[in-house]
């Protein structure tokens, strides 16, 4: 029994029945197929919400090792570990005891910890812009020009101090932005939805099994 | 019958079914032994570079598939592609014993990297050097993946960085660090916003629909190689819609575009 439940038709099955569930109510409207669809989008949120419980194991499991060893810069995976262990034991949906997402702990943390560190590093992403671009910035052959041009007119496009001072600046970068840059964009997604139709096939045909034990039988 | 044709679909419908009908058929000749010719990618013949350049260095690989769910419409098949490409990199990695780490960002992907992973080792015959902790949980944030992403990337100075996914912000964050720390790095998406950063800072980009070629392209079975063929049926269908609705659009007012009106079935 073990060896026909572990058998790869029966992923690969499974795949082809919740692909066919979620296409199809998109286009025809048969009510059958409709509500069985609803149904699955709901066992789905089920196995999410269990998939939740295997990140925070692995992370024990990374840090915890960690940890043991006391190898290079242990302590941060301890800091790991006791955020990780105190946010979810604050957070946990029981407000009779006082826990939960208003539990003044949580709070603290998500306030004086989570959204400062996050903003931190979506902020930092400016500096590694500008020493992507001082690297890529280099008229080292025509496309790389072109690149540096198109690039130097949507930078002065953006700043006011140019715009006011020559209007001009505004003009070529609209252009830029809406000519050249949105036929290569529209390629690139028309392209990328012709890619993801043509995996859509090769999954439902069961021939594509990458992402299934690295497609061995 | 018009109660089970949803409206405004119909047309989107047909062609969608046109193009799968045309790339299941050049699949089908693939089985009967006509391969079409396919153009080399770049980026994807450079895999094997890459995880030899690190075995020289005795440094490890670290791919990641993007940090995007399975369910997602758009970006789902982006995680699949991914996943696609970290099959053939673990098996690499496994036929050559180097140490692969795999950062992960969704829960509900982590099993299947592992599992990918940990079959690409026991197929190579290598399955007790499979290591489940390098399968990496890091954070469900976004930020908190990166930050993580980077500080794994600093410490473990890795010999290639392959990244072949949906990204966002994060990912000029992760493709400059991976150049900093002097990582051959080969990077994918079809996120047309992100496609720039990683042009300029990686060695090699897999640009929109070459991430879902990469699966089929590194398994190298004619089946899945002739359904990359049948994608050149859509783009011709795109670029002569594209040419009639330019046309039309030019000589005619949207009111009176019968093109503009077939696509709204």
């Amino acid at each position: 029994m073990s060896n026909v439940l572990r058998r790869i038709e029966i992923p690969i099955i499974l795949t082809i029945i919740a692909t066919l569930l979620q296409v199809i109510p998109y286009y025809i409207n048969i009510p059958v197929i409709n509500d069985t669809a609803n149904t699955v989008n709901l066992w789905v949120l089920l196995v999410v919400a269990w998939a939740t419980f295997i990140g925070p194991l692995s992370l024990m499991q990374v840090h915890g090792k960690a940890v043991q060893k006391r190898g290079k810069g242990w302590y941060f995976s301890v800091v790991v570990l006791a955020a990780t262990i105190i946010m979810s034991i604050a957070g946990l949906p029981i407000a009779e005891v006082g826990l939960g997402t208003t539990n003044a702990v949580y709070q603290w943390l998500f306030t004086y910890g989570q959204t400062p560190l996050s903003g931190t590093m979506y902020g930092i992403i400016a500096f590694f812009i500008t020493s992507a671009a001082y690297r890529a910035f280099r008229a080292k052959n025509i496309e790389a020009t072109l690149v540096l041009v198109a690039g130097l007119a949507m930078v002065m496009y953006n700043a006011p101090v140019f715009t006011a001072s020559w209007p001009g600046f505004r003009i070529i970068g609209q252009w830029i932005y809406d000519v050249p840059n949105m036929a290569t964009n529209r390629a690139v997604t028309i392209g990328a939805a012709l890619g993801a139709i043509a995996l859509a096939v090769r999954t439902l045909m069961g021939i594509e099994r990458g992402y299934l034990r690295g497609g061995s039988d | 019958m018009a109660s089970i044709l949803i409206a405004n679909r119909m047309f989107g419908f047909v062609c969608l079914l046109a193009i799968m009908l045309a790339v299941a058929y050049f699949i089908r000749r693939a089985q009967g032994g006509n391969v079409p010719k396919v153009r080399r990618i770049p980026g994807i013949d450079a895999m094997d570079e890459a995880i030899g350049r690190a075995v020289e260095m005795g440094r490890p690989v670290v791919a990641s598939h993007g940090i995007a769910n399975l369910r997602d419409s758009t970006t789902g098949p982006q995680t699949i592609a991914g996943l696609s490409v970290l099959s053939y990199v673990a098996k690499k990695c496994a036929e050559v014993s180097t140490r692969l780490i795999v950062p992960v960002r969704q829960p509900e992907v982590w099993p299947i990297a592992a599992d990918v992973v940990e079959t690409a080792y026991k197929m190579a015959g290598k399955g007790e050097e499979y290591q489940q902790s390098d399968i990496m949980f890091l954070s469900t944030e976004q930020f908190g993946f990166s930050s993580n992403y980077i500080g794994l990337l600093m410490r473990e100075k890795p010999g290639a960085n392959i990244m072949i996914g949906a990204y966002w912000a994060e990912s000029m964050q992760l493709a400059e660090t991976g150049s900093r720390v002097g990582a051959m790095q080969i990077s994918g998406t079809a996120q047309t916003s992100q496609i720039p950063f990683f042009l300029v800072s990686t060695d090699y980009c897999l640009i929109g629909e070459e991430i879902y070629a990469a699966g089929a392209y590194l398994t190298n079975e004619a089946p899945l190689i002739a359904s990359l063929a049948g994608q050149d049926f859509g783009r011709m269908i795109a670029v002569i819609l594209g040419l009639i609705g330019a046309l039309l659009t030019t000589a005619l007012t949207a009111a009176g575009n019968p093109l503009l009106t077939v696509m709204s079935w």
